[in-house]
């Protein structure tokens, strides 16, 4: 069948729960299942090696979850975009649910090239939050000092990290486009596994912080939310060793990037979990939209 | 007390980012069944990673069957890769099933599949670090009640002080009444001794503990396990055959994965069973009677299972599926309904004197990529003695239609060590792979000759339990190594290429195939000083094994290479496929006359004794070529 008689379906989907923790390839070998198992008219490739036509967003990283993926499914015959939606959450497990769909031109731009807007979420726990405080300079609020290790690699500019054999540059003038950081307490409820997060009070220190990172990319390349997460915990880690303190944020900073970032734990989070909370495009006159023009949300979401 | 059962997730999920492959561990798959309020539960185990595991059909066979049975639940579980097992271990983490994620010593029944003998160490590992004791006799009335059954259970003896109880044969029937007995003695308050006895009277169910091991003389060092006096138990436990094939479930799997696998795709068993002969094939034996399912039947569980799972390929599984009477009415069928789908259709291997390059082609989805045969010996003579009823001349054709056809790449299966084999056995390997450069050179034009590869690939025989070869011991590691070196030093062309196994992992699959329940300690010794994992070959390490074996006073090579007399008591005697002892002997004399049997499905019955001794008969659809 000629291109010119498909219709393209984009789907909005979430990588959530224990799913965060699968690879690209596993989340795009599932999704093709999906779309099989919920029996729509999905268009195949010519040639030896025949396979459905997709095409998905940028790849997230293994444990990070999203509130926010997308797929395009070229299809061989119209189905109602609510039908398809409701056809494929039947198909999909819970924590890779789709929960938009519409059609958009044949002729648009492929996801990848223009969703250049990504904004993510973190949480992140401290190993052992007053101990930290007490390595941070006298006086100031640890969050005050993570923010500025964050505004110091900003103006540092680059990461350069070990990603298997090789060493990578991620660039942060033209991705990093703000970040802000919060303190949260934890109230665990003993009973469940279950607990909440209010804002400290005047003079507690807080165990978990919350990260906001507004990103873009462009084909120069994209921001990764766990190198920066890394780079940001070695410095406060460097910060926090005797004889540091009384250093300067960018000082700390071009101490640690002096050599390639190894992209692993250095002991101040005790975990972290990573949402990818927003995607989206650009247009002509410089307004960012989503990548369906009006959602046609057959969910309520 | 009884660990509780109670969802543990929380423990493991902080390790998560700092494994290998975090998807092996956090189920939520498609498919996935579990029921959280079932009043027996049983989880059963791969004794391997969760990639290896998943696709194995024994386990999602009864994984469906006890999650059908009311009251009763059926979870998974499948050996932490290293990685994961040593932090779960340094944080005192114990292993847990995958659907509840509750520790394995909560359920009421842990089941091992026993795919190999290369898994004997990963029980161990598993009970370890499921904080279950190692020793049945060690086990106390709230451990759950460990089964054990699958292909490799035929000489079950080296593992018998670890299990309660073997499930031997199809277990479509047996697992729902051992489930079912074992529910109604825990709700009866019985103690456990006596719940695990009381399995013996179920058929197809090897308890060890009620026999002992009774030696013919000093030259029978392993011995041979008869009943105590009193216990009741059988003196030979039968495998179990299900009552009829096809009124089985085609589709075994319901679980889709995430993780990527080695056979990620639908499977359909269209055949069970395979009476082709090869003396040196366990399976050939231990599967038999013959038993098809029909045409529409087969065409009716791929649209569904595909429906059911979104897979993208279907494979039409068994031991020998171009065999199937319909096999290509069933691939004609499939190729139009699946055309334009992107779906493929696959077979596990073609056979040589049936190579037919349609429908290699039509099971490929029109893509050429290698072809694989199972020639096992490298001379006429040879290839009687093992009842391998493939010539030379079905090579020559087979492989003329190949490169005709379009294929270049091809890899041939050998095996080294087999009884009666000389060196010109092994010349003769190395002369059918130039022959078949010199075909490929005749026939595939000079442009691309480039592509063209010829391999071959070099197995050691193991003498197996319940074959005409039983009573061989295997060739002596020295003389393996020779004849590795004198079949490198033969092969004439740069284009083919040798590869063969490794002779260590070889010589322990012969002591764990071919020792008796005196081999049982040096399992435990192995595994102590580190053992694991040992069907991979960057976990495998002989020296362990041999530390271990001196500890326990064993000599492995002895253990592997001696001979069994005939007439002999063998260590696995008392568990058995319904094979008749004078068939095995009738055959192991006609293979050292060379002398050839033919397939009971293609002629009339060659006496194995299977089906009379079972109840069982040969089920064959069509007419077989």
């Amino acid at each position: 069948m000629s291109e010119e008689n498909l219709f393209r379906l984009r789907v909005a989907y979430v990588k959530q729960g224990r799913l965060r923790y699968l690879g690209h390839l596993e989340v795009l070998r599932t999704i093709e299942r999906i779309v099989r198992r919920a029996g729509l008219p999905y268009a195949v490739t010519q040639g030896f090696s025949p396979h459905m036509k997709i095409s998905f967003t940028s790849a997230l990283p293994v444990g990070t979850a999203s509130v926010c993926e997308w797929y395009d499914v070229y299809l061989e015959t119209y189905v109602p975009a609510r039908r398809a939606l409701a056809s494929l959450r039947k198909a999909s497990p819970a924590d890779l649910a789709p929960y938009a769909a519409g059609y958009v031109d044949l002729r648009a731009a492929s996801l990848s090239a223009a969703l250049t807007h990504a904004a993510y979420r973190s949480t992140l726990e401290l190993n052992d939050a007053s101990a930290l405080a007490g390595h941070l300079p006298q006086g100031a609020p640890s969050v005050g000092r993570a923010l500025q290790i964050l505004n110091a690699l900003k103006a540092h500019g680059c990461i350069t990290y070990v990603r298997g054999r090789k060493n990578k540059k991620m660039d942060l003038v033209n991705t990093l486009d703000g970040a802000m950081v919060t303190e949260f307490v934890r109230e665990k409820d003993p009973h469940s596994h279950t607990e909440s997060l209010r804002a400290p009070k005047p003079g507690e220190i807080g165990d978990l912080w919350g990260l906001a990172l507004v990103t873009r990319s462009s084909e120069k390349g994209a921001l990764r939310p766990e190198v920066l997460i890394r780079a940001w915990e070695k410095a406060l880690a460097f910060w926090g060793q005797a004889g540091n303190h009384g250093l300067g944020a960018e000082e700390v900073v071009a101490e640690i990037l002096a050599e390639p970032l190894v992209v692993e734990p250095y002991g101040v989070f005790a975990h972290y979990e990573v949402t990818r909370v927003s995607q989206q495009m650009e247009t002509k006159d410089g307004k960012l939209v989503e990548p369906l023009p009006r959602p046609q949300d057959a969910s309520g979401r | 007390m009884r660990a509780a059962y109670e969802d543990l997730f929380h423990l493991i999920e902080p390790l998560l980012q700092g494994v290998e492959k975090p998807s092996r561990y956090i189920d939520h798959e498609w498919g996935a069944l579990s029921k959280p309020d079932a009043r027996f539960r049983v989880c059963l185990v791969y004794p391997d990673t969760y990639e290896v595991g998943l696709p194995n059909q024994g386990i999602a066979i009864l994984y469906r069957i006890l999650n059908a049975q009311e009251g009763i639940s059926c979870e998974r579980g499948y050996l932490p890769w290293v990685d994961m097992a040593d932090a779960m271990r340094s944080r005192n983490i114990p292993l847990l099933s995958l659907e509840g994620a509750a520790p394995l010593a909560s359920f009421d029944v842990v089941g091992f599949h026993i795919p190999h003998e290369m898994a004997a160490t990963n029980y161990l590992e598993t009970l370890d670090l499921a904080g279950i004791p190692l020793l049945s006799a060690e086990r106390g009335e709230d451990d759950p009640i460990i089964i054990a059954g699958g292909p490799s259970v035929y000489n079950p003896e080296p593992l018998a002080p670890y299990i309660d109880a073997f499930l031997v044969g199809e277990g479509e029937e047996s697992i729902v009444e051992v489930a079912r007995e074992l529910e109604r003695s825990r709700d009866e308050g019985l103690p456990r001794a006596e719940r695990v006895a009381r399995l013996a009277r179920i058929a197809g169910t090897y308890v060890p503990s009620l026999y002992e091991v009774a030696y013919d003389s000093e030259q029978a060092p392993h011995g041979h396990a008869v009943p105590r006096a009193d216990s009741g138990a059988p003196a030979v436990v039968y495998k179990r055959v299900i009552a009829d094939f096809s009124a089985t479930d085609p589709i075994a799997q319901s679980v889709v994965p995430y993780t990527e696998l080695v056979h990620d795709r639908l499977s359909i068993e269209v055949l069970r069973g395979c009476a082709r002969g090869c003396r040196f094939c366990q399976a050939g034996i231990t599967y038999r009677p013959v038993r098809e399912r029909s045409a529409d039947q087969i065409v009716a569980a791929v649209a569904r299972g595909l429906e059911q799972t979104g897979y993208d390929e279907v494979s039409l599984t068994s031991l020998s599926t171009t065999d199937h009477s319909q096999c290509e009415c069933v691939l004609d069928r499939l190729n139009e309904r699946l055309a334009g789908t992107g779906i493929s259709v696959s077979i596990p291997s073609q056979r040589l004197d049936s190579f037919d390059p349609e429908l290699a082609e039509a099971v490929a989805g029109g893509k050429r990529g290698g072809l694989t045969f199972a020639v096992e010996a490298g001379s006429q003579r040879l290839r009687d003695v093992i009842n391998k009823n493939v010539t030379e001349e079905d090579l020559d054709r087979a492989m003329r239609a190949a490169f005709e056809a379009g294929w270049r790449r091809c890899k041939l299966y050998f095996m080294m060590g087999l009884p009666t084999e000389t060196d010109e056995d092994i010349v003769g390997i190395a002369r059918l792979a130039d022959h078949v450069v010199e075909l490929a050179r005749e026939i595939v034009p000079k442009d691309q000759r480039g592509g063209v590869s010829v391999s071959i690939s070099v197995a050691v025989f193991v003498p197996k339990s319940h074959t005409p070869f039983q009573w061989c011991g295997q060739l002596e590691r020295d003389e393996v190594k020779r004849r590795q070196q004198l079949l490198l030093h033969s092969v004439r062309s740069r284009q083919v290429r040798v590869s063969y196994h490794d002779a260590d992992v070889s010589l322990l699959e012969a002591v764990l195939s071919r020792g008796g329940r005196d081999i049982a300690p040096l399992i435990l010794e192995a595994w102590r000083r580190g053992a694991r994992f040992d069907a991979w070959s960057e976990q495998f390490d002989l020296d362990r094994w041999r530390d271990a074996a001196s500890a326990c006073g064993i000599d492995l090579d002895r253990v592997a290479c001696e001979p069994y007399e005939i007439g002999q008591h063998l260590p696995w005697d008392h568990v058995s496929p319904g094979v008749s002892p004078g068939f095995l002997e009738r055959e192991y004399r006609r293979a050292a006359q060379a002398e050839t049997t033919p397939d009971c499905t293609r002629t009339s019955c060659t006496g194995c004794g299977i089906c009379p001794r079972l109840g069982a008969e040969n089920v064959i659809e069509g007419e077989r070529k």
